[in-house]
């Protein structure tokens, strides 16, 4: 299996406050690699090191072997990762259609032609003037975005014209995780997916993220529903005060006393099992 | 060397005045995180106020002064009850868009109170100087730096040993912890502008004294020169702002001293420019600190756009096309030719600040940019106006896409301020650049608009000429935000951290909006120098800005029809009214605060 | 007697029911503690309790006033003590400015200058660095600040958001025997926590909260040994 992310030693400080400490994670192609842990772990932040809205102070990020460490995020995503976040940043006065064409936008290719320098001029003429070239790629992204939509049944396609602020909370995180599927990441990280979703919802997601594992995906997931994440992970990592305390199989990781302590207190651990 | 000292205590008196400003702004964006436009405008109000006391009342300075201080505190007090209370929650930009139009109706009312012309205000003080090395001082000179160290001593005793001021600094350190101590943090931003409005209030009655010389104008200067000083120090940061005002005296006297008096304004934003750039949380910043959490679709107001069916738009067009054939008055042609003109500005500012989502205070200065290019190319090169004219929107994209690149990584109120202090040095410039602008003569005699040899210097033809570059430009924006370009600018505007996510690279996107909006701005101003033949760096001032933004907010930011709606009716619906140039700016003054407060998507609503 | 009554609270986020029917009453005299894993809608609670967000229906009631018609200042003013989140010190004023904040709604100056003297024997640390910016303080020299700060209102009932968050175990057991010490003087506790058996330790009461709606509550000492209690957290057993 190849490794296609990496990180080595990987820190961040916050003045004094020691967010992320040195801490090591190898992503395997097709893997499905969770981050559980108590609030204020550094999950999210280590989610941010690795997709660039924030430079570790320390270590190495690799992407397939390429180094990625303060790079900027939109470099990072045209190198196939993308991501969701936490509390969703869907563009709220945008329609889902274009909210999901947005997703799409480092593949776009016949529009934005590799020119150095005069890049930009040519997009702009092009964009303008929509010969059959650019036409038909906006065509094909439009049937892509689709059948993006289509994954999560029918919650999504009769909305795609809607705006972004008209959904409902659970839909608003569908429209991000699907506009994060179509940049075809090589690699998809995931911020609590489901957090503020009933246990229907959950539940659907939890066969849509399924899904996505069985069709291959390389998945890095941050959830606090164990139920889920025990279902879908092929390895777990359980993080606390910014440091990794277990990791391993969905069912050891559970079991590992430093993680219940983490969760349920430090104190007469054991007595509340 | 003597005239060195003569300098520096000059700038030091100066940078007194300025602090005064720039305390009253720093305490207000500490309490409430809002760059406060009219302050300057409360500063001038305390100036008349003080010319009125001894012109009518024959005051004493001790009476005067104090009068004024309370009158401005009370204004400071409307303002914030009146103008800006009733805006919490909603959009980020409707504060900062109110103290605007505050600002628009106040310094209207001052012209229309005390007419535009200037007024003495002689110092009651006595006339004498004394020499110190080889410069002197007078009493006003002594009573300025006095003003200044006691009010800087007073407010820091009220902040670190008073109740009210420990409220004050708790609250703009954690709003809503101070909440949960029991602050009523409603009544601190009340206390807060009172201060703040009554330092500047008493600012302004000491530099009509300085000048001997006061004017409505005087307040935009005022806010310019307050917000400078602040972004120097550090938002929000009560020493910073202090210190940002005397650095900032200082850099203008000496300036002053070796290039003469007409760079004393393209110092001042030299620095801010200078200061954005280099360290854009002010000189003190200790770390580069992050950028604050975007908050996610509160830039715009969110609303369902209203479509405007095809057939209407051709109606419109059509009828708009055959106005002159009606019958119609050469005066309304050429009101209506201005309208055209103020909405190739409009469209070109609702694609910045509507659809990219960067709100530019500075627009004006591209309809120059554009102005001079096409001039100068017809009356230096000789080029035909139909070149020079395209020409010169191609200048404007290039030159004003440049001079904000530099700015692109700022983001919401400091984009704002570094379009406003650009958008001020263009005009600079091109005063002092005279061996290419002619400076302060202006240029004459650009020739007519004309077209294959046929000249266009009727007001039919200026008229069809115009409103045909207008539905042109108008479609082409159009088209262009049906394209993938649209839906990556508005990606921008709603979350620039998502749409990096998405390998959105800001850079790119925002250079390729700017350079759109510029091309409209620049033919914009090349008709109108050909319409005008004579134009110079005051033709469009920062009021046009102003106007242009209140035209895109009428129409609903990023809509096109929306814009063309707005400068239509906002140019032409004045006219109606047969008002004097008090009363239309009065008028859209009054526009911009009642659509803040009550339809901030505009009439056709944002997109 | 109860101190604080939660009615029938429903809230929301925008579109998102963040609460269900909550019901949880408080005891004049006790250490309630509200239990829950993320985003379970605990700081919400707070948030309601303290009028910094309105619930769509439901009352609070305490002490006699209706919190729901009240803003924050008001229920400050009427006897509620706040220990935020993430303790939410005045970073830039001193320790002592931060502690003479917490009397901002008094105007009894001696007895406040007595109330200063009792928090600095309650808590010694605090004393040597009265004269320090409250951000310069460890987490748990700030945890002690936020908790003196807040008991410097003489408040009836001090809400705490997670007091143990982020601090090193050997302040976590400190705080907690200071939670004790207050309540024993007389002051009514609710506290948020997520860690559950820490709280249970010192708790008389307990509510469970999972996904806006309370599904257990009772005696703290019953609770300690529930199962349900890790099911909660931990996820049901597969």
């Amino acid at each position: 299996m190849s490794v296609m992310l990496e990180c080595r030693s990987v820190t961040r400080r916050f003045g004094g406050i020691v967010a992320v400490r040195p801490i090591d994670l190898t992503l395997h192609a097709g893997e499905f690699l969770s981050i559980i842990g108590p609030n204020g772990a550094g999950k999210t932040t280590l989610f941010n090191l690795i997709s660039g809205h924030d430079a570790p102070d320390a270590g190495r990020i690799t992407l397939e072997g390429v180094e990625i460490a303060g790079h900027a995020p939109e470099t990072i995503a045209a190198r196939g990762l993308a991501r969701t976040f936490q509390h969703g940043r869907v563009f709220a006065n945008m329609s889902v259609r274009d909210n999901l064409l947005v997703g799409a936008h480092h593949r776009l290719r016949a529009v934005k032609p590799r020119l150095p320098g005069l890049g930009a001029v040519a997009e702009l003429a092009l964009a303008l003037l929509r010969p059959p070239g650019v036409r038909a790629e906006e065509a094909a992204l439009n049937r892509e975005i689709e059948a993006i939509a289509a994954i999560f049944g029918d919650r999504l396609t009769p909305r795609l014209d809607q705006p972004a602020y008209a959904l409902s909370y659970a839909n608003r995180r569908r429209v991000e995780i699907a506009r994060a599927l179509a940049l075809r990441p090589r690699v998809l990280l995931l911020d609590e997916p489901t957090a503020g979703m009933n246990e229907s919802e959950t539940l659907e997601m939890q066969h849509i993220i399924g899904d996505l594992k069985a069709g291959g995906q390389t998945i890095l997931l941050i959830e606090h529903k164990l139920d889920l994440v025990m279902r879908l992970s092929d390895r777990v990592i359980a993080m606390d005060d910014g440091a990794k305390i277990a990791e391993g199989k969905p069912d050891a990781v559970r079991q590992d006393p430093a993680v219940i302590e983490a969760y349920l207190g430090h104190r007469a651990m054991g007595e509340a099992l | 060397m003597s005239s060195w000292l003569d300098y520096t205590i000059n700038g030091l008196i100066i940078g007194n005045i300025y602090a005064l400003v720039a305390v009253g702004l720093a305490l207000i964006f500490g309490v409430s995180h809002l760059i406060n436009f009219a302050h300057g405008s409360v500063y001038a109000v305390g100036a008349y106020i003080g010319w009125a006391c001894f012109t009518y009342l024959h005051a004493p300075l001790a009476v005067t002064a104090p009068t004024v201080m309370i009158a401005c505190a009370g204004l400071g007090v409307l303002i914030e009850r009146v103008g800006l209370r009733p805006l919490a929650g909603s959009a980020r930009i409707a504060p900062l868009l109110a103290t605007i139009g505050i600002s628009l109706v106040l310094d209207q009312l001052l012209q229309i109170i005390f007419t535009p012309d200037p007024r003495a205000l002689t110092s009651p003080l006595p006339n004498w100087r004394i020499q110190i090395g080889g410069g002197t001082i007078g009493a006003l000179d002594l009573l300025i730096a006095a003003t200044g160290i006691v009010s800087a001593g007073v407010l820091y005793f009220f902040l670190r040993f008073t109740k009210l001021g420990w409220a004050v600094r708790a609250t703009a350190q954690d709003r809503d912890a101070a909440r949960q101590m029991g602050v009523d943090t409603d009544r601190v931003n009340m206390a807060v502008f009172a201060i703040a409005s009554a330092l500047g209030g008493l600012s302004g009655l000491l530099v009509g004294m300085y000048f001997n010389h006061i004017d409505p104008a005087m307040s935009f200067a005022a806010t310019l020169k307050g917000v400078v000083a602040q972004v120097v120090g550090g938002m929000g940061n009560v020493p910073g702002a202090i210190f940002g005002s005397l650095l900032l005296g200082l850099t203008e006297s000496y300036g002053v001293a070796i290039f003469g008096s007409s760079y004393r304004n393209l110092f001042s934003f030299a620095l801010l420019l200078l200061i954005l750039v280099l360290r854009p949380n002010g000189l003190f910043a200790s770390a580069r600190s992050t950028p604050p959490e975007p908050l996610t679709g509160s830039f715009v107001m969110p609303s369902r756009p209203v479509r405007v069916p095809r057939i209407a738009v051709i109606a419109a067009i059509a009828v708009a096309a055959i106005v002159p054939l009606a019958g119609a008055a050469p005066y309304v042609l050429q009101v209506l030719t201005n309208a055209w003109l103020f909405a190739m500005l409009a469209i070109s500012l609702t694609l910045v600040a509507g659809t990219l989502g960067q709100i530019s205070l500075g627009h004006a200065s591209l309809l120059l940019i554009g102005a001079y290019a096409s001039a100068l190319l017809a009356l230096d090169l000789h080029w035909p106006v139909w070149a020079s004219v395209p020409a010169a929107g191609l200048v404007t994209a290039l030159l004003g896409t440049a001079l904000i690149a530099p700015a692109f990584r700022l983001r919401s109120h400091y984009l704002s301020i570094a379009t406003l202090g650009i958008g001020e040095m263009v005009g600079l410039v091109i005063l002092n650049w005279e061996s290419l602008t002619r400076g302060p003569m202006g240029v004459t005699n650009i020739p007519p608009l004309q077209v294959g040899g046929v000249e266009l210097d009727n007001p039919r033809a200026a008229y069809w000429v115009t409103l045909g570059v207008l539905v042109l430009l108008a479609l082409l924006q159009t088209r262009l935000l049906r394209s993938h370009l649209g839906r990556t600018f508005r990606a921008i505007r709603d979350d620039d951290v998502a749409a990096r996510a998405h390998g959105i690279s800001l850079g790119r996107y925002k250079a390729i909006a700017f350079a759109v909006g510029g091309f409209s701005a620049g033919i914009s101003g090349g008709i109108a120098a050909h319409l005008y033949s004579y134009i110079n760096n005051e033709t469009f001032t920062s009021t046009v800005s102003i106007s242009a933004l209140t035209m895109v907010i009428l129409g609903g930011l990023g809509n096109v029809a929306g814009a063309v709606f707005g400068a239509v009716a906002l140019t032409a619906l004045p006219e109606m009214f047969r008002g004097t140039a008090e009363y239309r700016m009065l008028i859209y003054g009054l526009a911009l605060l009642l659509l803040v407060r009550f339809r901030p998507q505009g009439v056709f609503g944002t997109t | 007697m109860t101190l604080l009554t939660l009615r029938k609270i429903d809230t929301f986020y925008g579109p998102v029911q963040v609460h269900f029917g909550l019901d949880i009453e408080v005891r004049q005299g006790q250490i309630v503690c509200l239990l829950g894993g993320n985003a379970s809608g605990k700081s919400t609670t707070m948030k309601i309790i303290l009028g910094l967000l309105r619930p769509r229906a439901g009352t609070v009631r305490f002490d006699g006033h209706d919190l729901t018609a009240m803003t924050t200042p008001k229920i400050i003013r009427a006897g509620i003590g706040s220990v935020p989140e993430a303790r939410r010190l005045f970073g830039a004023m001193t320790v002592r400015e931060n502690l003479l904040m917490g009397a901002f709604a008094r105007s009894d100056r001696v007895e406040i200058a007595h109330d200063l003297d009792r928090m600095l024997e309650l808590f010694p640390r605090v004393r040597q660095r009265l004269a320090s910016r409250a951000g310069t303080l460890s987490g748990g020299e700030q945890q002690m600040v936020a908790m003196a700060r807040a008991l410097m209102g003489r408040p009836k009932l001090i809400c705490m958001d997670e007091p143990t968050m982020g601090l090193s175990p050997l302040f976590v057991d400190r705080v907690l025997e200071l939670i004790q010490t207050v309540n024993r003087d007389g002051v009514t506790i609710f506290m948020v926590e997520q860690n559950a058996s820490l709280a249970l330790a010192i708790a008389h009461y307990a509510y469970v909260l999972q996904t806006g709606r309370i599904i257990l509550h009772g005696e703290a000492a019953s609770l300690a040994h529930d199962p349900r209690i890790r099911d909660a957290y931990l996820g049901g057993k597969t």
